[in-house]
């Protein structure tokens, strides 16, 4: 199914993700041209949502790829039930087959533990494909990626090469833990997303916290984009934006001033230093001072 | 559309030749790209991004470039005549039905669009060259302009900019993020020189370590880590096989221990490289625990221990950083504390750039050095052409040290300090 420029556009508001030009270009070409897309931003900026909000426009499957350190091929990739074969084995001895004719039944795939990346090729249609926080993973891991990456083809050693029926929409992210490889980069369409602006941010906060009064919501939207600007260990991210948009509503906050700024800060910020520097300069930040 | 791709193909030029990295499969990505999404100015200037800039920190120059390449299109100038004579002159494909030309580079559309504020108070303060200066300028206000004769033609420009400007910036999104900046930062400081550096380009330094110092662990933990060899985690192995029926397929190893590595680290911070021996100290301090023992030591004249808390270097004894430096001074002092410092699995990192200041070299004591320890990695931020010149006695030390590196900005530093652990 080859979506325009525009569905994407109508999907993308459909699936109430508030976005910008480059963002829905991105994901266009990356569809349309087949590529990966490689994903870096902030962390909390909503990149793994692009993922989650492609899937969803597709009508399709989202698999997830989690990277970690030490993350090896037996988690991604495919793994033998061994439990299953040595249990086929003994069934086999008892009645008799030779080796042959049972190592051809247990090196099928019956006896293949599908993990994330085996399932997205083999998906008999198109998926979409998660490889989430790639820079977690060891730089051996990456360049495992590249032969699937640009061939949508994987190596089984006893079965053969395996190639995708159907390419899957693959997304990458990274909150650059560590810089990752030329090769990889090569490969793949790039996406940055940073944080939404002011206005932007109003927009999300309205469509995800209706409840909110909508002079408070871009109240709040200005004072956590001001506050991202101070240099904080963590910055908010959008997803804690919206918990605290919550808990305003929650506390029934009618004006945004000092006082109501210092009571749900903690839902905002993760660290004591990072709370400590806005509790001193709150009521410059706060949009009303008492 | 052959004008186009040969447009294209300039524009990746220009790109590589202002230092971006492009391949061939990505100028190929990018020309499958533009036939994608078409041709209307915004999304083609997205749509190259995504093809082309992998890394958030090369956009501002991609930016700059696109507006250079690909001007805005006609139909959101003022026409004029005089104006068309020159587009016709530059001979966009006009007459081609179905294409949005684009016009080939032009002065104004050379004005980088941060330096508009700048141009915009400039043209307030002087209004008597506003005219000429009109024609080159793109500022946001033409109210002024319209007073002068060919102020109508400035404004219908201008409107033609603004709706450009308006289609081409959908809210705020261009100006590249707070993180895009600091990774730009990061790397430019981790390629400068040390003999470069200010105050405050150490502070920045400083600030740009912190990732360094991770991932410099890490690269020093995972060879540890990843262990396959060494002593059997029994209990490990035996869990393991007991899911697949008690067959021994994977063998589980215990973790290595850290390497018997002592590191005696020396150096520098008489003026001349203090920047390069105070961010090693840090950086090295940060990955004390891949090693059995650190022990960090400053010189100028003398020998003092040295330390890092909260960030700041802390010596004992304090040392008088304007002394002439005296590096045969400080290599007796080492020899002298040799028991129980200087073992066969001792490695000594020195830095410094070996001016003596023509006092005695004493080579002969690291050659002593050399003898009882494991290895003497002498690391030099000086340029190579520069080795052995002057008061330099870096080419004697040069004969007995087992290797001398160059490390004159952040990154060769973190690749000498690697390749030794």
């Amino acid at each position: 199914m080859m979506l325009t420029r525009e569905q994407i556009s109508d999907g993308l508001k459909r699936a109430r993700y508030v976005t910008n030009e480059r963002v829905e270009t991105a994901i266009f070409l990356a569809l349309a041209l087949e590529k990966p897309l490689l994903i870096e931003g902030p962390a909390g900026a909503g990149k793994t949502e692009v993922a989650k909000v492609i899937a969803e426009i597709l009508h399709t499957e989202l698999i997830r790829l989690q990277c970690y350190e030490g993350l090896d091929e037996a988690r991604a990739l495919y793994e033998w039930n061994y439990q299953k074969q040595l249990l086929r084995m003994q069934a086999g001895e008892q009645q008799g087959l030779r080796w042959e004719e049972l190592s051809e039944h247990i090196f099928s795939r019956d006896y293949l533990l599908e993990r994330p990346l085996l399932k997205a090729i083999t998906a008999p249609s198109r998926v979409v494909l998660l490889i989430d926080e790639i820079d977690k993973a060891d730089e051996e891991f990456e360049a495992f990626l590249l032969e699937l990456l640009s061939d949508f083809q994987i190596t089984v050693s006893e079965l053969g090469t395996l190639k995708a029926h159907e390419r899957p929409a693959v997304i990458l992210t990274s909150n650059r833990a560590r810089e990752l490889s030329e090769a990889l980069r090569r490969r793949c369409l790039h996406l940055f997303i940073d944080f939404p602006g002011a206005e932007q941010e109003r927009k999300i906060i309205e469509l995800k916290v209706p409840e909110l009064d909508a002079k408070l919501a871009a109240e709040a939207a200005r004072f956590v984009s001001a506050i991202r600007k101070l240099g904080l260990r963590k910055p908010p991210s959008i997803a804690e934006t919206l918990d605290w948009a919550h808990a305003l509503v929650r506390l029934g906050v009618r004006e945004l001033d000092t006082d109501a700024v210092r009571t749900a800060l903690g839902v905002l910020l993760k660290h004591e230093d990072d709370r400590a520097k806005v509790e001193s300069k709150a009521s410059a930040l706060a949009p009303r001072t008492r | 559309m052959a004008r186009l791709r040969d447009q294209l193909v300039r524009f990746i030029a220009a790109l590589r030749a202002a230092g971006v990295r492009i391949s061939v499969a990505e100028s190929i990505d990018a020309m499958n790209a533009v036939a994608a999404v078409g041709l209307e100015r915004a999304r083609m200037h997205e749509a190259l991004a995504a093809a082309l800039i992998k890394d958030e920190a090369d956009r501002a120059t991609f930016d700059e470039s696109f507006n250079r390449f690909f001007a805005a299109p006609r139909a959101n100038r003022g026409e004029h005549p005089e104006q068309r004579g020159e587009q016709v002159s530059a001979g966009a494909g006009r007459d081609r039905p179905g294409e949005e030309p684009f016009a080939l580079p032009r002065d104004d559309a050379l004005a980088n669009p941060r330096d508009e504020k700048s141009l915009s108070l400039a043209s307030e303060a002087k209004p008597a060259k506003k005219a000429a200066a009109a024609r080159r300028q793109d500022t946001e206000k033409g109210k002024d302009a319209e007073e002068s004769k060919d102020g109508q033609r400035h404004s219908d420009r201008m409107r033609g900019r603004q709706e450009h400007r308006a289609a081409d910036t959908p809210e705020e999104s261009p100006t590249p993020g707070i993180d895009a900046t600091r990774v730009a930062r990061i790397r430019a400081i981790e390629r400068m020189p040390f003999d470069k550096f200010s105050d405050l380009d150490y502070d920045e330094a400083r600030d740009a370590l912190a990732p360094l110092i991770r991932r410099f662990r890490i690269r020093l933990g995972r060879r540890l880590r990843l262990a396959r060899t060494g002593r059997i985690d029994f209990r490990r192995t035996i869990r393991a096989a007991l899911q697949r029926g008690g067959a021994l397929i994977d063998l589980n190893f215990r973790a290595r221990r850290p390497r018997h590595v002592d590191l005696v680290i020396l150096a520098d911070i008489s003026g001349s490289v203090r920047y390069a021996a105070q961010l090693m100290l840090e950086l090295m301090a940060g990955a004390r625990g891949c090693f059995r023992r650190v022990s960090s030591f400053v010189y100028v004249d003398h020998l003092a221990e040295a330390d890092f808390e909260d960030g700041h270097l802390v010596m004992t004894p304090a040392l008088d950083l304007y002394a002439r430096s005296d590096f045969g001074r400080v290599l007796g002092e080492l020899w002298e504390r040799r028991t129980g410092l200087l073992t066969r699995g001792t490695i000594v990192v020195i830095m410094g750039d070996g001016r003596n200041n023509r006092l005695p070299a004493r080579a002969d004591l690291v050659r002593e050095i050399v003898r009882a320890c494991r290895a003497v990695v002498w690391l030099n931020p000086e340029d190579p052409a520069r080795w052995g010149t002057g008061d330099s006695a870096i080419k004697q030390y040069a004969r007995e040290v087992n290797a001398i590196v160059p490390s004159r900005n952040l990154r060769e530093l973190q690749v000498a300090l690697a390749a030794i652990a």
